[in-house]
C-alpha cells in the first residue's frame, strides 16, 4: 500500500499544515481519500488521519451514499471549526 | 476544593480511591453512601476509566457509555465522593496510627475548570494537533481538549509539558512556538500579534534578531533549526503589507500618571508601547533627528530598512506615545519638575570605544557608529576608488565594513587581532562579508594610524598569535615580533566596542565602573525611586531582542511602582522551565528529515551596487513549510488563541501545579490494567501495515462517539468487506511473557463482531482461536449468537500477516480443524484481540512497607479466597483488575468487596484496634 508508515505523532502535526491543502483539493466537490490523496500527493493513510481531523473539527463531512467501491467522499463544510 | 474536616479524628478522608474506571467509581459510591468521606483521585482529565470508551458491553450488548455516564455522574456529585482530575497520586505512607499520609500532584489544566462551560471553542481555536489517546490513537485532538464527549467533569484541559525551548529562551518573551504554530495554521494575522503583544518592533525583529530561539530549536538536533526569525519577518511583510498603518487608535488614558522615556531605540520604544497599552500617557525624548536608536542609526538599511522602522514605530504612535525628536536630556529631575511620574533611561550605548592608539585622532579615522550613523542618514560620500580599514571582529565592524563596499570602496580589510572563529559577529554576516568581497585579516591588529597634514594615510598592523589564556579562557592574543606591515588607507573605521554616554547623569543617578547605569537587575529601578534604566544603557552592547525584554521588564514594573504596589516578588517572569530536546525526540519511534529552507539573498552584484535589503523573504508555501517543520515541544504553543476564542475567559496560561498533602483512613488500589502492545507480536505486523488495528481501536470505531464516520479501514478509508479476527494477541502466550488468559479477548471480539455485522451487512467477518472461553453467565449463548449471525469461526493459530498492494492483508495459519494444514486467507482488515496486562504503577506509590505483587505482576491479594480486596498492607485493599484480569460484572463486584474491606478498616482504627 503507497507510502511506508511515519511516526503517527509526525502525521498528526501536519494536520493543520495540510488542512488548506485538503480544502484546496476538495473545493470542486467532494472527494475519496484516495481521490484527494492522489490529488495532494500524498499516501492515502496519512490523508485519512487528516480528513478525520479534519471532520473532528468541523472542516470536513462526509457526503452521500458511499461508492461502489465502498468509499465515502468527504467535502468542505461549515462546520464549528471553519 | 474545601477539605472536610472531622470531629472525632485528623483525616482529610476515611478512603483514598486511586484510580476511577468502573472498579474505582464503585467502590468510591459505595463507601460515599456509607457515609464514609471518599477522596477519588484520577489522572486523566475525565473519571471513566476505560469503559467510558467502549461501544457495548458483552453479552448484553447494552451501551458502555448508558452505563457508564450515570455512575459518573452520581461519583461526581455524590455528597460524600470528592473527586480530584487530571491528578497523581504520588507517595502513600502508613503511618503509626494506621491510617495513611497521602501526596498528590493535581497537574495544571490551564483552564478555570469553575468558568469553563464545556463549549469547545478553545478546540477548535487551538493550532497544535496530538494523537487522541481518548480514540486509541486512530485520529487527533488538540492540546488544548475535553477528553470525550462524555467526559465528566467536561471541563477543558490544555495539554503542556513546559515551554518550548525557543519560547523559554527568548530574553522577550516572544512566544516563538506560538507564531510558528499560527503560521502553520495560515493564521499569519494572528501570528503578527502574537508578537506585537510583546513588542512594537515586528518588522525589525524579523530581521535584525540573532534569534536565539533558533540556537535551541530541537530541530536543529536533526537537520536545521526552524527559521524563526525569518518566519517573524514573513508574517510581518505579509502584515505590514495588508496594513500601512496600525488599524488600532490612540489607548484611553485610564491611568493619571505620566512617563517619560529617554531614548527610542529598541527598550525605549517597547516599553513606551507597554506603558501605553497599560493606560498611560507616554512620551519619548530623543536625542537624534529621527527615531528608532540602534535599528536606525547603526543597522545598515540593507540588513534593515528604514522603512520597517517607521512602520514598526507607527506601532507606538498610533496608541498614542508621543516621541519628540532632537532633544538631549541632560537633567532627569526636570522631567519629574514638568509632570512625569516615573521616567525610563533606555538611552543606550551610543559612544565608540577608541583603540587608544597613535593617530587616532587623525582626520579620516572614525568610530563605526559615527560612520553608520551617517550612512544611514544619507550624508556619507561616496568611497569610490578608496581603501578602507575596519579595525575589530563584532557585527558593528562587519556591518561597517559591508557598508564601505556599497558606497564603492576600492578595496576594504577588516583587521581582527584574534582568529576568525573567535569572531563576535555571526558566522553568516562574516560569509556575506567576504562574498561581498571584505578582506578579512585576523590575527591583525592596528598599532599606529600615520598620516600627513593631519589627514590619514595608511595604518601599521602587527601579526598576532594565540598566547595564553586569559580569565575568560580564550587565548590571549600577543604580537608577533616584527612582524609589523603598513596598509594604505583613507578610511579607518573602528569597531572594537560600544560603551554608554552617561556622563551628564553621574550627578543623579549611580554608574557602574564601565559607564552603565546601575539598577536593582530584577526592577530595574535605579536607587531613584522614580527612575528606572533597561536595554544596553545597563546591560553594555547587546542584542535587539535583550533590549526588548528590558523595555517589557521596565514596563512591568513601572506600572507596579505608579500603582503603589510592591516590587519584591512580583514573580515577573513566570515562564514554565523549558522541555529537553532530548525528551521531545524520544516521543517519536522515528523522525523523518525535513531540509531547511535554504536562505535567500538578492544577486551579488545588485547587493554590492546599493543599500538594497539583502535577504529575500520566505514565500507563503516556504513559511508554511518551516512552520511545519516545528515538533511542537511544549505541546501547547502558547498562542492564545484559546484564551482568545473562550467565551467565559476560563483559559489561564499561569496555572501551576498543586501539591496537596492528606490523610487518609485507608486506600483502595484501582489502577485498572494495560492493553498489551500489539507491536510486541512482529509477525501481525501492527504499527507496519496499516489495516491491522487492535480491538481496542475496533471499539472506538464502533462506539457512537467514534472518530471516523462510520467503521473504515485505516489505510484508505474504505468500508470494509471482510475482517479477521486473531484471537489470545498477548495473551496465553509465553514468547511475550504473559501466559495468563486476558478473560475478556473472546467475548470482546465476539461482541465486535456482532456489532459489524450489525453495522456492515454485507461483511464477512472470520474468528481465529484456539479455544474459545464463554466461562460466564449468558457467555456461551453469546458465542453461539454470533456464529448464528453469520461469524466464522476457525480454529488454528496465524502465523504471520503479509500486506499486499492493495493494501489487503494475507494470513498465514494452522486450519485445524481442517486436518492441520496451513492454509492461506486474504482479508481486507484485521483485528488483533489484544490481552490485558498488569499496570504496575501503584507498586511505586507505597514508600516504608511494600505493595506486593503477585506471580504475574499485579497487586497480590493475600487472602484471596475469604478476604478478597485484601493486600499486603494492612489497610490498603485493590479493586477490579488491578489484581487480575476481569470482566465487567465481576470488576464491578470485585470494587463492592474492597469497599466492604475498606469500611471495616476505617471502623477498625477509628476503635483503636
Amino acid at each position: 500500500m503507497n507510502g511506508e508508515v511515519r511516526d503517527l505523532r509526525e502525521v498528526i502535526r501536519e494536520e493543520l499544515l495540510m488542512k488548506d491543502v485538503i480544502l484546496g483539493a476538495v473545493k470542486d466537490g467532494p472527494r475519496t481519500v484516495p481521490e484527494i490523496a492522489s490529488a495532494i500527493g500524498r499516501p492515502s493513510h496519512e490523508v485519512l488521519i487528516w480528513v478525520m481531523g479534519l471532520r473532528r473539527y468541523g472542516h470536513l463531512s462526509e457526503t452521500g451514499e458511499m461508492t461502489d467501491e465502498g468509499y465515502y467522499r468527504y467535502g468542505a463544510s461549515a462546520g464549528e471549526g471553519s | 476544593m474545601d477539605l472536610p474536616g472531622r470531629e472525632t479524628d485528623s483525616m482529610n478522608y476515611d478512603v483514598l480511591v486511586v484510580g476511577s474506571g468502573i472498579g474505582g467509581m464503585e467502590s468510591a459510591l459505595k463507601l460515599g453512601d456509607m457515609g464514609y468521606k471518599v477522596l477519588l483521585v484520577e489522572k486523566e482529565a475525565s473519571i471513566g476509566g476505560k469503559m467510558i470508551l467502549l461501544s457495548k458491553v458483552f453479552p448484553t450488548l447494552d451501551c458502555a457509555s448508558c452505563i457508564s455516564t450515570p455512575k459518573m455522574a452520581a461519583a461526581a456529585h455524590h455528597p460524600n465522593v470528592d473527586l480530584m482530575v487530571y491528578s497523581e497520586v504520588e507517595e502513600i505512607d502508613r503511618n503509626g496510627k494506621g491510617t495513611f499520609n497521602v501526596k498528590v500532584r493535581k497537574k495544571p489544566t490551564y483552564v478555570n475548570p469553575s468558568l469553563c462551560t464545556g463549549c469547545r471553542q478553545c478546540e477548535t481555536a487551538c493550532n497544535v494537533a496530538v494523537p487522541d489517546q481518548f480514540n486509541a490513537n486512530l485520529a487527533a485532538r488538540r492540546a488544548a481538549y475535553i477528553a470525550f464527549p462524555q467526559a465528566v467533569p467536561k471541563k477543558a484541559v490544555i495539554e503542556k509539558e513546559g515551554s518550548s525551548p525557543c519560547t523559554f529562551t527568548c530574553p522577550a518573551g516572544i512566544k516563538a512556538h506560538g507564531y510558528v504554530a499560527l503560521t502553520r495554521s495560515g493564521k499569519y494575522d494572528e501570528a503578527f500579534n502574537l508578537v506585537l503583544g510583546e513588542t512594537p518592533l515586528v518588522g525589525s525583529l524579523g530581521r535584525a534578531c540573532y534569534a536565539p530561539c533558533e540556537g535551541e530549536c530541537t530541530r536543529d538536533m536533526v537537520e536545521g533549526a526552524v527559521p524563526v526569525r525569518r518566519i517573524k519577518r514573513f508574517i510581518a511583510d505579509r502584515y505590514y503589507q495588508g496594513h500601512r498603518e496600525p488599524v488600532y487608535s490612540a489607548v484611553e488614558k485610564t491611568k493619571v500618571h505620566k512617563v517619560a522615556v529617554v531614548g527610542s531605540g529598541p527598550a525605549g520604544l517597547t516599553a513606551a508601547y507597554q506603558l501605553a497599552l497599560k493606560g498611560y500617557e507616554v512620551k519619548i525624548f530623543e536625542a537624534q533627528p529621527l527615531p528608532g536608536g540602534m535599528l536606525r542609526t547603526a543597522l545598515p538599511s540593507f540588513r534593515l530598512p528604514k522603512a520597517v522602522v517607521d512602520r514598526d514605530i507607527s506601532n507606538v504612535t498610533a496608541l498614542g506615545v508621543v516621541i519628540e525628536t532632537g532633544v538631549r536630556v541632560e537633567k532627569i529631575s526636570q522631567l519629574r519638575e514638568e509632570g512625569f511620574d516615573a521616567v525610563f533611561m533606555a538611552t543606550g550605548t551610543n559612544k565608540d570605544v577608541t583603540l587608544g592608539v597613535k593617530g587616532e585622532n587623525l582626520e579620516g579615522v572614525r568610530g563605526s557608529l559615527d560612520f553608520l550613523r551617517s550612512v544611514n542618514l544619507g550624508v556619507e560620500p561616496s568611497l569610490k576608488g578608496k581603501i578602507v580599514v575596519v579595525a575589530g571582529g563584532g557585527n558593528v565592524a562587519v556591518d561597517s565594513a559591508r557598508a564601505a563596499v556599497r558606497l564603492g570602496a576600492q578595496r576594504v580589510i577588516i583587521q581582527y587581532r584574534r582568529g576568525r572563529e573567535d569572531m563576535p559577529a555571526h558566522r553568516w554576516e562574516v560569509e556575506a562579508a567576504l562574498g561581498e568581497g571584505v578582506d578579512l585579516q585576523p590575527f591583525c591588529a592596528p598599532v599606529e594610524f600615520t598620516g600627513k597634514n593631519g589627514r590619514l594615510a595608511g595604518v601599521k598592523s602587527v601579526r598576532m598569535q594565540p598566547g595564553e589564556p586569559d580569565s575568560s579562557g580564550r587565548r590571549k592574543p600577543v604580537p608577533v615580533k616584527g612582524s609589523e606591515f603598513t596598509t594604505p588607507a583613507d578610511l579607518v573605521i573602528t569597531a572594537v566596542g560600544l560603551t554608554p554616554s552617561t556622563g551628564d547623569f553621574e550627578k543623579e543617578l549611580k554608574l557602574n565602573g564601565n559607564g552603565t547605569f546601575a539598577v536593582n537587575t530584577e526592577t530595574l529601578q535605579t536607587p531613584v525611586p522614580y527612575i528606572f534604566a533597561g536595554g544596553d544603557a545597563v546591560t553594555g552592547p547587546s542584542m535587539i531582542v535583550k533590549a526588548v525584554g528590558q523595555g517589557k521588564r521596565a514596563a512591568y514594573f513601572i506600572d507596579r511602582f505608579l500603582s503603589g504596589e510592591s516590587l519584591d516578588g512580583a514573580d515577573y517572569d513566570r515562564r514554565l522551565g523549558p522541555v529537553a530536546g532530548e525528551a521531545v525526540l524520544g516521543r517519536q519511534e522515528s523522525l523523518s528529515r525535513l531540509e531547511p529552507v535554504a536562505e535567500k539573498e538578492i544577486p551579488l552584484e545588485e547587493s554590492k551596487a546599493g543599500f538594497s535589503e539583502v535577504e529575500l523573504i520566505l514565500s507563503e508555501e516556504e513559511a508554511r513549510y518551516s512552520a511545519g517543520r516545528c515538533l511542537d515541544c511544549g505541546v501547547c504553543s502558547e498562542c492564545s488563541q484559546c484564551a482568545a476564542s473562550c467565551p467565559a475567559n476560563a483559559v489561564d496560561l499561569g496555572m501551576r501545579e498543586e501539591k496537596r498533602e492528606l490523610e487518609v483512613g485507608s486506600v483502595i488500589v484501582s489502577t485498572g490494567f494495560k492493553l498489551f502492545p500489539a507491536d510486541a507480536k512482529p509477525q501481525y505486523g501492527y504499527g507496519k501495515y496499516k489495516n491491522v488495528i487492535t480491538g481496542m481501536q475496533m471499539d472506538r470505531l464502533l462506539a457512537p462517539t467514534r472518530p471516523f464516520n462510520t467503521i473504515l479501514r485505516p489505510g484508505d478509508g474504505k468500508v470494509p468487506d471482510s475482517i479477521a479476527y486473531i484471537l489470545c494477541t498477548g495473551s496465553r502466550d509465553k514468547t511475550v511473557g504473559n501466559p495468563l488468559c486476558s478473560r475478556v479477548c473472546c467475548m470482546y471480539s465476539i461482541k465486535q463482531n456482532q456489532l459489524i455485522m450489525g453495522s456492515l451487512p454485507m461483511a464477512d467477518v472470520t474468528v481465529y482461536y484456539i479455544d474459545i472461553r464463554a466461562f460466564s453467565k449468558g457467555y456461551e449463548e453469546f458465542y453461539n449468537q454470533a456464529g448464528g449471525m453469520g461469524a466464522n469461526f476457525v480454529k488454528g493459530r496465524v502465523a504471520r500477516i503479509d500486506e499486499q498492494e492493495s493494501g489487503n492483508l494475507v494470513l498465514t495459519y494452522e486450519d485445524i480443524d481442517g486436518g492441520g494444514v496451513i492454509q492461506k486467507a486474504e482479508h481486507d482488515m484485521v483485528v488483533l484481540s489484544v490481552g490485558i496486562l498488569p499496570n504496575t504503577d501503584p507498586f511505586g506509590l507505597f514508600t516504608g512497607e511494600e505493595l506486593e505483587q503477585d506471580d504475574f505482576a499485579y497487586v497480590k491479594e493475600t487472602d484471596e479466597d475469604v478476604s478478597p480486596g485484601k493486600t499486603s498492607i494492612d489497610g490498603v485493599f485493590v479493586a477490579g483488575t488491578a489484581s487480575g484480569a476481569k470482566d465487567i460484572p465481576d470488576t464491578i463486584l470485585h470494587a463492592g468487596a474492597a469497599a466492604a474491606q475498606a469500611a471495616a478498616y476505617v471502623e477498625r482504627i477509628r476503635r483503636g484496634k
